[in-house]
């Protein structure tokens, strides 16, 4: 290679390296997610001082456990190049067999067990879903949409349709048990619950399995092009199987959390707010084909979802506003994702 | 003592294909392969598209199972391979679409197989960032890719073409390899980038390396030196020391036929001035002018940076001009988009046929009236098939089709069949200027021949033709006058008749180096 080769592209190198907010929105599209984020809270603040008191920070951070899991299986699923909406199904499956197991069955087990049991019943489903993906061929999209439909089905016909309104007494407890607590100016005790902590420790995890490990960056590679992946070496079929069985995994937790913190199991529940969590996803800066996105992403997504769904009540925003102010940010983020790249 | 060296040659020997066969559904691409590949060896795989070459590569890399046949690997036996078995004993390919992943990183497209492979293909493993890293920078440093950080961390869909090509065979090399294959490797390197892949070719040679090389370009296989492997028909037809071989005697046991590498270029061009350029500035060009007259042929050349291709995109409406005149038949152009210039009568054939020409899962006859659907409709805009099919066949006669089947998806036909029904679909707006941009890329012998005759009838009908292209033997072989570019300016111009692949070399760098001086 002739040296001016070399130098031109050192240079560009450097030129990269030259600050430019385009560039960085480029590669990190998460910055746009942030800025919006610190935009809505800036402007509820300003309306509404309340806004800032703990009770509502600490309400965002409970209502984000749940759709953060999600969340996050979502993304994993959606970094190796696939999209998945039976995750909702699998979470009502588990929570609500898990319910009616401990219930009738085994009313003594413990907390541990029931959570570690629901994980595992959501991986499992997953499994099924990594094996359909894997041998069918068939775009994760369809296959999923048909899981979907199947684990609720199989719920309602076999396991049952009652709302079941007084919880076995340690899952009740869980959703009780108090991280952090206090007493608010207007003497009101604020709670953050113990099971807050789960959405961090999965989000680490998640990360470290991405960054860290051949497994997170064969699903990456999945995502760049399962054909090349393939044939560098990678097995599709571990990959597949490993991604359905985290992102399952991930909403038996959700689901069991969604259940304790709700105080009842109902199997009607969840299902039909896969939007809300893909849109989360998307939020956060992954692309809707894959291969791109990060967890920190992913979680301000969750976060500006949060944000809008709960705080715009706090301005005197109607709620049926929500909607459209989310597919307002939808749309403008998508287009400044896609003008960025065009830009290049 | 003569033991001795049958023990060394026994242990040189490193993978042995006994009579493969592979069918694909009815066709037979291979017939029984039989080909040794010996440890510190160079080979050419040589062949006209559709001869099996891929085939056997994809094999070689346990992409794909053979029907048929045995493969012995340093002594072991196989019917066949995974990509974890074939990586796992050291055969690594370069493929042709560079088999990089475009979302990873340039560290991790390097160095990431090197840890996968060297641990059997476990996916539950923590990966060691320190090795990626050293990996990564050792590689790089020895195809001549800067080794910094920010490099090492680039996105590969942000870097260039060139740069690509040399990170897939960085990695290639990353790993202890005992055979490297290279499906035209050299594609879209600069000289100087394939003078630098020679020297490292030439060092994995020195470690015991063994290096397959599929490509279309005889010259360079003749500097690399080797064995040549010639295929035809899903048969190897000839191996043997390639400096055994001439150039016409290769293209002949690929063809199968004699083929003619003299000039193809007969006609005289006519004195009547038919395109000409003045001052034209755009990104890349420096104030170019010159004249092109009706039916000649003009190549334009240069290093990859010397704005041939800007050149050739600011003509056709690709890249406007930001000033400058251009005229056709004496009429001034106004080209601001590529529509413009298709309306004023100039066609444009692009590099990468895939990527910005053809429809591949589309019939022949779709992709050849793709541009005169306008022409060919009536007042409700409803397409008279049967015209569009009686121009296709035209068409497809004219660039001398090897199908006569017009529904065939094009995706279907090989690189030279692609190429000509993209030049067809320029040929039906009856263009009075035709711009080819690298016309052969990637297209084997048999099809450059055909191709290249069609080229000579379009002039001789009094079209006038640019030939845009870094390929000197094809613009020695086509054209009347050469243009040699740099640093976006007209650096020599030379009459062709009277032109060597020496002088135009010398004239393409030394300018070059007169710049950065």
């Amino acid at each position: 290679m002739s040296a001016s080769r070399v130098e031109e592209l050192q240079q560009a190198a450097s030129e990269k390296r030259g600050f430019s907010l385009g560039e960085l929105v480029r590669r990190r599209p998460e910055t746009i997610t942030f800025a919006l984020l610190v935009a809505i809270c800036v402007a509820v603040a300003i309306a509404n001082p309340a806004f800032l008191q703990p009770s509502t920070l600490i309400d965002i951070g409970r209502a984000s456990v749940v759709m953060g899991l999600f969340a996050l299986g979502v993304f994993i699923i959606l970094a190796a190049g696939g999209i998945d909406v039976s995750f909702t199904a699998i979470a009502a499956f588990t929570m609500y067999s898990m319910t009616v197991l401990v219930q009738r069955y085994l009313p003594g087990l413990p907390i541990a067990v029931i959570i570690v049991m629901a994980t595992a019943g959501g991986a499992l489903l997953g499994v099924i879903n990594g094996l359909l993906v894997h041998h069918l061929r068939v775009p994760s999209l369809i296959v999923t949409i048909g899981t979907q439909y199947l684990f609720r089905g199989f719920l309602l016909s076999f396991i049952g349709t009652v709302w079941i309104m007084s919880l076995p007494p340690q899952m009740g407890a869980f959703g009780r048990l108090p991280l952090l607590q206090f007493e608010s100016a207007n003497g009101a005790t604020i709670t953050l619950p113990f099971y807050f902590l789960v959405l961090p420790i999965a989000a680490v995890i998640t990360w470290w399995i991405l960054n860290r490990t051949l497994m997170g960056r064969a699903i990456f590679a999945v995502g760049g092009n399962a054909n090349i992946a393939s044939r560098l070496g990678y097995d599709l079929r571990k990959v597949h199987v490993f991604l359905f069985a985290y992102a399952g995994a991930l909403a038996g937790l959700a689901g069991i959390i969604h259940v304790c913190a709700n105080r009842q199991a109902n199997p009607f529940d969840l299902v039909g707010t896969e939007i809300n969590v893909i849109a989360a996803v998307v939020l956060g800066g992954a692309k809707i084909t894959g291969g791109t996105g990060s967890v920190l992403g992913t979680i301000l997504g969750v976060l500006l979802i949060v944000v809008i769904n709960s705080v715009l009540v706090l301005v005197g925003i109607p709620s049926t506003w929500q909607r459209l102010v989310v597919g307002v940010f939808i749309l403008l983020a998508a287009a400044f994702f896609v003008t960025r790249q065009r830009k290049k | 003592m003569s033991a001795n060296l049958g023990s060394q040659q026994a242990q040189s020997r490193f993978l042995e294909l006994r009579n493969i066969q592979k069918w694909f559904g009815g066709v037979h691409a291979l017939r029984g392969i039989d080909l040794t590949l010996e440890l510190g060896q160079a080979y050419h795989l040589l062949g006209e598209n559709g001869c099996g070459k891929s085939t056997v590569i994809k094999i070689m890399s346990g992409a794909i199972a053979p029907s048929e046949g045995e493969i012995v690997l340093e002594g072991q036996s196989f019917s066949a391979m995974t990509p974890i078995q074939s990586l796992s004993a050291g055969i690594e390919t370069v493929y042709q679409d560079l088999s990089l992943l475009p979302n990873l990183t340039v560290a991790e497209n390097v160095a990431l197989s090197e840890q996968l492979v060297s641990g059997n293909g476990r996916l539950g493993r923590v990966f060691n960032r320190s090795r990626l890293k050293e990996t990564a920078q050792r590689a790089l440093e020895t195809v001549g890719l800067p080794t910094d950080r920010s490099f090492l961390n680039t996105t590969v869909s942000d870097l260039p073409l060139a740069a690509r090509q040399l990170v897939a065979i960085a990695r290639a090399i990353a790993t202890s390899a005992k055979l490297v294959i290279m499906d035209e490797p050299t594609t879209s390197l600069t000289r100087r980038e394939v003078d630098n892949l020679i020297r490292v070719v030439e060092r994995l040679r020195q470690e015991n390396v063994a290096v397959l090389f599929v490509t279309h370009k005889l010259d360079e296989c003749y500097r690399i030196g080797g064995h040549a492997v010639v295929f035809r028909d899903g048969q190897c037809v000839a191996t043997g020391p390639i400096e055994n071989y001439t150039k016409k005697q290769l293209a002949e046991l690929m063809t199968g036929r004699a083929i003619d590498s003299e000039r193809y270029r007969t006609a005289q061009p006519s004195p009547d001035v038919l395109f000409s350029v003045d001052d034209l500035i755009a990104h890349g060009v420096d104030r170019m002018s010159f004249t092109l007259r009706k039916g000649e042929i003009l190549g334009i050349t240069g290093l990859a940076d010397s704005g041939r291709n800007e050149l050739a995109m600011a003509i056709t409406g690709v890249a406007p001009a930001r000033s400058g005149k251009m005229s056709l038949n004496g009429k001034v152009l106004d080209v601001r988009q590529p529509v413009d210039a298709i309306r004023q009568g100039i066609g444009y054939v692009p590099e990468d046929r895939l990527a910005e020409g053809l429809f591949l899962d589309k019939s022949i006859l779709d992709n050849e009236i793709a541009l005169v659907l306008t022409r060919l409709s009536n007042s409700f805009g409803v397409v008279d098939k049967q015209a569009g099919r009686s121009l296709a066949a035209k068409l497809s006669e004219q660039m001398r089709l090897n199908t006569k089947n017009l529904d065939l998806p094009v995706g279907a036909l090989s690189g030279g069949n692609q190429q000509r029904v993209l030049i067809g679909r320029w040929l039906s707006i009856e263009p009075e200027l035709l711009v080819l941009h690298g016309p052969t890329v990637g297209v084997d012998v048999g099809s450059k021949d055909t191709i290249y005759r069609a080229i000579q009838t379009l002039a001789e009908a009094g079209m006038g033709i640019i030939i845009v292209s870094d390929d000197l033997p094809e613009l020695l072989q086509n054209t009347d006058r050469i243009l040699v570019m740099n640093s976006g300016r007209l650096v020599a111009e030379f009459e062709t008749e009277q032109a060597s692949e020496d002088q135009l070399y010398q004239a393409m760098l030394t300018s070059k180096l007169e710049t950065i001086q």
